[in-house]
């Protein structure tokens, strides 16, 4: 495990405080360093809505979020076996788990992952949503790195409920229902960006994200101008930040601070 | 959550049975009332982040909240449609208001309204609107009535769309059990994803492109969900007609 992008992690669940804290962008963190970390494939983020309807709001890839789809859409699974027990729950071989949960076995399967774990997103006992680690290997999960993926999910629970005075659940509300509302313009903006260069809605959601990165935007105000057509993120499909950017106004704020990039190799 | 849609259908149904109508958004700001246990209620239509015009108030009080704020240009609805995010307010008279709405929350007070809560109505970056409720004493909204609060702006959203409960009027045919539009969260991303790229196929808005989802659909008696999910994957694309019916092809 990279102890140094372990410790930085760390650093990055705990950096909500900022004026123009993305709830969508940290729970991708939290997804995108699960699989650099913890020696999984692909990482899935449910969270419950004030009504308690889980919903997908992270996933590592386009292949993870739809699984986790699947386990909403078929009411069974391992992401809502965990959320309902506040328990972590694992599966080291998907091929004999027809018994448990026989629709999402088998299309685990075929998306191509063989083991499963789902970790808990709890404070006390509130329960807000799991972490789902999918695995393209059967066998045992790493005991230390899902200790470490447990804690991982502990210090981002803590960070989301208490994110900007979190004085009463009134604000968390307020909060949950802009993350979804969020997730779906995104999702919006992935589609119209995946339309027009011709990507794959994983490659347009990157290209979303790096743009938003390293121009220190919010996520959810890039998608939202793009989609109103007042960021015309031209120039997108070229690599190398050859970017031009057109329109009058200026569509998006910049965020107050940068959040750290992808990792980088050490020195 | 089934349950719950559907009682709150059934309230305002009923709504609509009392004006002796069709099902439209109307209703839902009057359900409100009762769904959510609040004296009163107003729905705004905007199509951009501001207040938006008046459609149905439920009451005198409601209608002058929903005028202060286009008078005073401040307030909760402003916020939340500027914001996307509801906001509930749960005692007018608390310091951090004064701050918030320094003009709208003192001429709130003196009207009668101690508590509001204002919902956005809004799929992604399509905005239909904002469904505001007060109440004459503070307190916040219990977990129960936030959920129905939720679920009749969500409702409130689509019927202001042109989906209503009826199936008609270009309505989503991946209905539930009678004619309801269904549960959207649970399927939500591709038909997220499917609008998105009807924006680029078909040149247009966000609002229109779900507005054409839904009647390519509808006037083929596909399942809304399917038709995304043809459109995701490529196997299907819409193109700009003149007239309607629209004409795909796959």
């Amino acid at each position: 495990m990279d102890g140094q992008l372990l410790s930085e992690t760390f650093v990055e669940l705990t950096d909500t405080m900022v004026a123009d804290f993305d709830v969508i962008d940290f729970l991708h963190v939290l997804t995108d360093r699960s699989v650099q970390l913890l020696d999984v494939s692909a990482a899935g983020l449910l969270l419950a809505d004030p009504r308690g309807e889980l919903r997908v709001v992270a996933a590592s890839s386009e292949a993870a979020r739809l699984l986790e789809l699947f386990q909403l859409q078929n009411d069974e699974g391992p992401c809502l076996d965990c959320f309902r027990s506040g328990q972590a729950v694992s599966a080291t071989d998907l091929s004999t788990e027809a018994e448990r949960w026989p629709r999402f076995a088998e299309a685990a399967q075929e998306t191509g992952f063989a083991a499963v774990q789902a970790l808990p997103m709890r404070l006390r006992d509130q329960v807000i949503g799991a972490l789902n680690l999918f695995r393209a290997t059967p066998g045992p999960l790493d005991p230390v790195g899902m200790r470490v993926g447990q804690a991982m999910a502990d210090v981002a629970t803590i960070s989301l409920l208490q994110e900007r005075n979190m004085r009463h659940t009134d604000a968390l509300n307020e909060q949950l229902q802009t993350a979804l509302n969020s997730r779906v313009t995104i999702e919006q903006a992935k589609g119209k960006l995946a339309e027009r260069l011709g990507l794959d809605m994983d490659q347009a959601f990157n290209l979303l994200r790096d743009n938003a990165r390293s121009r220190n935007l919010r996520l959810s105000d890039l998608a939202q101008a793009f989609i109103d057509g007042s960021e015309p993120l031209i120039g997108t499909a070229s690599a190398g930040g050859q970017q031009t950017f057109g329109g009058s106004r200026a569509p998006v704020r910049p965020r107050r601070r940068p959040r750290p990039g992808p990792p980088k190799p050490g020195p | 959550m089934v349950s719950r849609s559907g009682r709150v259908w059934g309230l305002i149904a009923d709504q609509a049975r009392l004006r002796g109508g069709l099902i439209s958004a109307t209703d839902a700001c009057a359900a409100a009332v009762a769904a959510v246990e609040v004296t009163g209620a107003w729905l705004s239509a905007a199509r951009n982040a501001e207040a938006g015009y008046l459609i149905a108030a439920t009451n005198g009080v409601s209608e002058r909240l929903a005028e202060l704020e286009l008078t005073l240009g401040e307030g909760p609805s402003l916020d939340a449609a500027t914001a996307g995010a509801p906001v509930l307010a749960s005692d007018l008279a608390a310091a951090e208001y004064g701050w918030r709405w320094p003009t709208f929350a003192q001429a709130a007070l003196a009207a009668g309204p101690v508590a509001i809560f204002v919902f956005p109505l809004r799929i992604g970056a399509i905005r239909a609107g904002v469904l505001g409720m007060y109440r004459e004493k503070p307190g916040s909204l219990s977990a129960i009535q936030l959920g129905d609060a939720l679920t009749v702006a969500e409702i409130a959203t689509l019927l202001l769309l042109g989906i209503d409960g009826n199936g008609h009027n270009g309505a989503d045919s991946g209905t539930g059990p009678g004619g309801q539009p269904p549960d959207l969260a649970r399927h939500r991303a591709e038909i997220d994803q499917a609008t998105g790229m009807l924006t680029e196929q078909l040149s247009t808005s966000i609002d229109d492109a779900f507005v054409q989802l839904r009647a390519y659909a509808y006037s083929r008696d596909l399942r809304l969900i399917d038709v995304a999910r043809d459109i995701v994957a490529r196997r299907l694309r819409l193109y700009p007609s003149a007239g309607s019916p629209l004409d795909g092809d796959t």
